[in-house]
């Protein structure tokens, strides 16, 4: 993602960018795991000088990380994490740092120097810790294959040829009174596209090796190809209730298009099963870890007002088993949306979320308002008293006492 | 990423102009520190590149080493001229009686006020309301608080970067000018500087003077500098801070 910035800007700065192979395979061919060999070893230092710039420069920016008041405060689930990067981490499991960010949005990303930032909404869509290995698996693929620094020299390479190439013909153009920009500019397009290209190549390479990384490590890789089934599956659910069409994958994507890492993920992950080996999902242990923040990853996801994406988000983790949270969670997801027909939704969601020992105690308020909306007033204000039960210091608890004596 | 607006801006002028431009403004009633003064550096954050063919720049490291410990010792022995000790904040823990978070919170504050000025000072967004007022920003309660907690009183907040054309861009450039002669007129940028500084008066929390720098040039091997060297670095500081001018209003009343 950092280096998807910096590539933009290079080539906004350069005016234009250039060409070399316009023949750019739409179909990428699949990255084997067993070719993803690490390519940095425990204790790796960068010894060539344009690596240890790009190190330098992201050393400052791991302390604006590190001391950044978006991250979410809590040791346990950040030792926890760091436990699972070390589990899949390979050669580097230990000079990778994972900082857990408060943005809930579906994305991670890799620094050269060896800390990762995860965003909180991974861990909303995550069903298991195997589910959750296999992203940060990729992640350290990208440290591993030495990713930021081979797409650095790419991008140098290509637009050195691309300026070389572009003042040739400006000059060999201006003397021999022939006008070559029109070609000039088809070559800054293609130059644009092998370099996207490129970074589609590295990210497969990186769902190689961490498909590889997570089944050696003993989590189930098919959780891998189903991360993808599951965003794709999000994707068409948000397009769907926004009465779109999901976007095409460009050529200009710096990721591959999910069908297709999806597609590939599930053949690799069949090859690099051991026959008589047995995987892990470990999601007793996931759900334990983000416990305590389950209700906050659930409510940022509601209010980002994407019911679409929301619901389908909630209706996959229901497949492991439905509980309190997540049946109030989807009324609020029908309840912001509130469209004809809308409300009725919501409010069966919120009696289904009551009759469940976990049930927030936001669930039996949302439960009584509804049932004092649909003629229910003895049994409304029996729930908003359960309501003040379970939280009598809740902000609102003196407008609900209000209510109560209406 | 948030420093943007205000790398950008340099970045730009980097690219357009061709020689050394300083543009400072100051609080009307400011007055340049002089005498008996504590002033803290914070953070200072400096980078180092060379420009390869293609126009991209490369951070170095061994560079920035180099050229943020001459501008450091450039700048102390500016400020004791004046007068003045300087603490240098190299990290987030280096001061006592503060918490790194605290810096942290004042350095993400700064970097949205000094983007305000940049924005409404350097790119054009001017304020038809502070037309003439020099720079009416302030940091409030929480750098009067750092100040009381640390005895000092000016902050610094300082940003450089350098970069110098390599080989095969110094022969880019060359052929840019080349050009011209035969009716492909070209030129192309090579290194140059950038580089801001702002002046927080820690008693009143007030940005007191702002000042943005560049240098560039599209002739080849033409340089204004490289802070590098202790003289290079000596002369940015010179450039960047010796030139500190008084408010508006105190300058009126002086009679200037």
């Amino acid at each position: 993602m950092t280096h998807w910035i910096t590539r933009r800007a290079a080539l906004t700065g350069l005016g234009c960018a250039c060409c070399a192979g316009l023949a750019a395979s739409p179909a990428e061919a699949r990255i084997r795991p067993a070719d993803m060999r690490p390519l940095v070893g425990p204790g790796y230092r960068p010894t060539e000088q344009d690596e240890q710039g790009l190190w330098h420069e992201y050393e400052r920016f791991e302390e604006e990380i590190a001391g950044s008041n978006l991250l979410i405060q809590d040791q346990r689930l950040a030792s926890y994490l760091g436990g699972v990067v070390e589990r899949v981490g390979g050669p580097a499991a230990g000079e990778l740092r994972v900082y857990l960010a408060h943005v809930p949005e579906f994305n991670a990303f890799m620094t050269p120097t060896g800390f990762m930032v995860v965003f909180s909404g991974l861990l909303t869509r995550m069903r298991d810790e195997a589910q959750l290995s296999g992203v940060l698996a990729h992640e350290a693929g990208h440290f591993l294959r030495r990713h930021h620094i081979r797409r650095w020299r790419d991008l140098k390479r290509r637009t050195d040829f691309f300026t070389i190439l572009a003042m040739g013909a400006g000059l060999g153009g201006a003397a021999t009174g022939a006008y070559l920009g029109d070609w000039v500019r088809l070559a800054g397009i293609g130059t644009e596209l092998t370099l996207a290209a490129y970074s589609r190549e590295l990210e497969a390479e990186a769902d190689a090796m961490g498909v590889r990384l997570i089944a050696e490590s003993g989590y189930d890789p098919t959780a891998m190809p189903a991360v993808w089934r599951q965003l794709i599956g999000e994707l068409d659910a948000s397009a769907a209730m926004r009465r779109r069409h999901r976007r095409n994958q460009s050529l200009l994507a710096t990721h591959p298009a999910p069908e297709s890492r999806m597609h590939d993920l599930t053949i690799s992950a069949e090859e690099v099963k051991d026959a008589g080996r047995t995987y892990d999902r470990g999601r007793d242990r996931y759900l334990a870890a983000i416990q305590p923040h389950r209700q906050r990853l659930l409510d940022d996801q509601v209010k980002l007002n994407d019911p679409g994406a929301s619901l389908y988000i909630i209706h996959s983790l229901a497949e492991d088993g439905w509980n309190g949270l997540l049946r109030f969670y989807e009324g609020e997801a029908w309840r912001l949306r509130g469209r004809n027909g809308d409300r009725e939704n919501a409010n069966q969601s919120y009696a289904l979320a009551v009759a469940f020992p976990d049930a927030p105690p936001e669930a039996w308020r949302a439960h009584g308002y509804a049932l004092i909306g649909t003629g229910r007033p003895a049994e409304g204000r029996s729930a908003l008293t359960r309501y003040l039960a379970m939280a009598p210091d809740a902000p609102d608890a003196a407008m609900v006492r209000y209510s109560l004596q209406q | 990423m948030a420093r943007l607006p205000l790398i950008l801006v340099s970045a730009a002028a980097l690219a357009l102009g061709g020689c050394v431009q300083t543009r400072q403004y100051a609080d009307v009633e400011f007055a340049p520190p002089q005498g008996d003064y504590d002033l803290v550096v914070m953070r200072p954050y400096v980078s180092v590149g060379v420009v390869t063919t293609g126009g991209l720049v490369e951070p170095r490291a061994d560079w920035t080493e180099q050229a943020r410990t001459n501008l450091l010792q450039a700048l102390r022995e500016q400020q004791a001229g004046r007068g003045g000790r300087t603490l240098v904040l190299e990290n987030r823990e280096g001061i006592q009686g503060v918490s790194p978070q605290d810096i942290a919170n004042l350095e993400r504050l700064f970097t949205a006020v000094g983007s305000s000025i940049v924005l409404h000072r350097y790119m054009g967004q001017y304020l038809p309301t502070k037309r003439r007022q020099g720079i009416d920003w302030t940091m409030g309660e929480d750098a009067v608080a750092f100040g009381r907690a640390t005895g000092m009183e000016y902050a610094l907040f300082l940003y450089a970067q350098d970069s110098f054309a390599s080989t095969g861009r110094t022969a880019v450039q060359a052929l840019g000018i080349v050009g011209c002669f035969i009716g492909f007129c070209a030129p192309q940028g090579g290194g140059g500087q950038g580089a801001y500084a702002a002046l927080v008066d820690l008693r009143t929390g007030e940005v007191v003077w702002f000042n943005l720098l560049q240098t560039s040039s599209l002739l080849p091997g033409v340089r204004f500098g490289d802070i590098r060297t202790p003289e290079g670095a000596a002369q940015m500081v010179e450039r960047l801070v010796g030139r500190m001018r008084a408010g508006r209003h105190v300058r009126e009343r002086q009679g200037q």
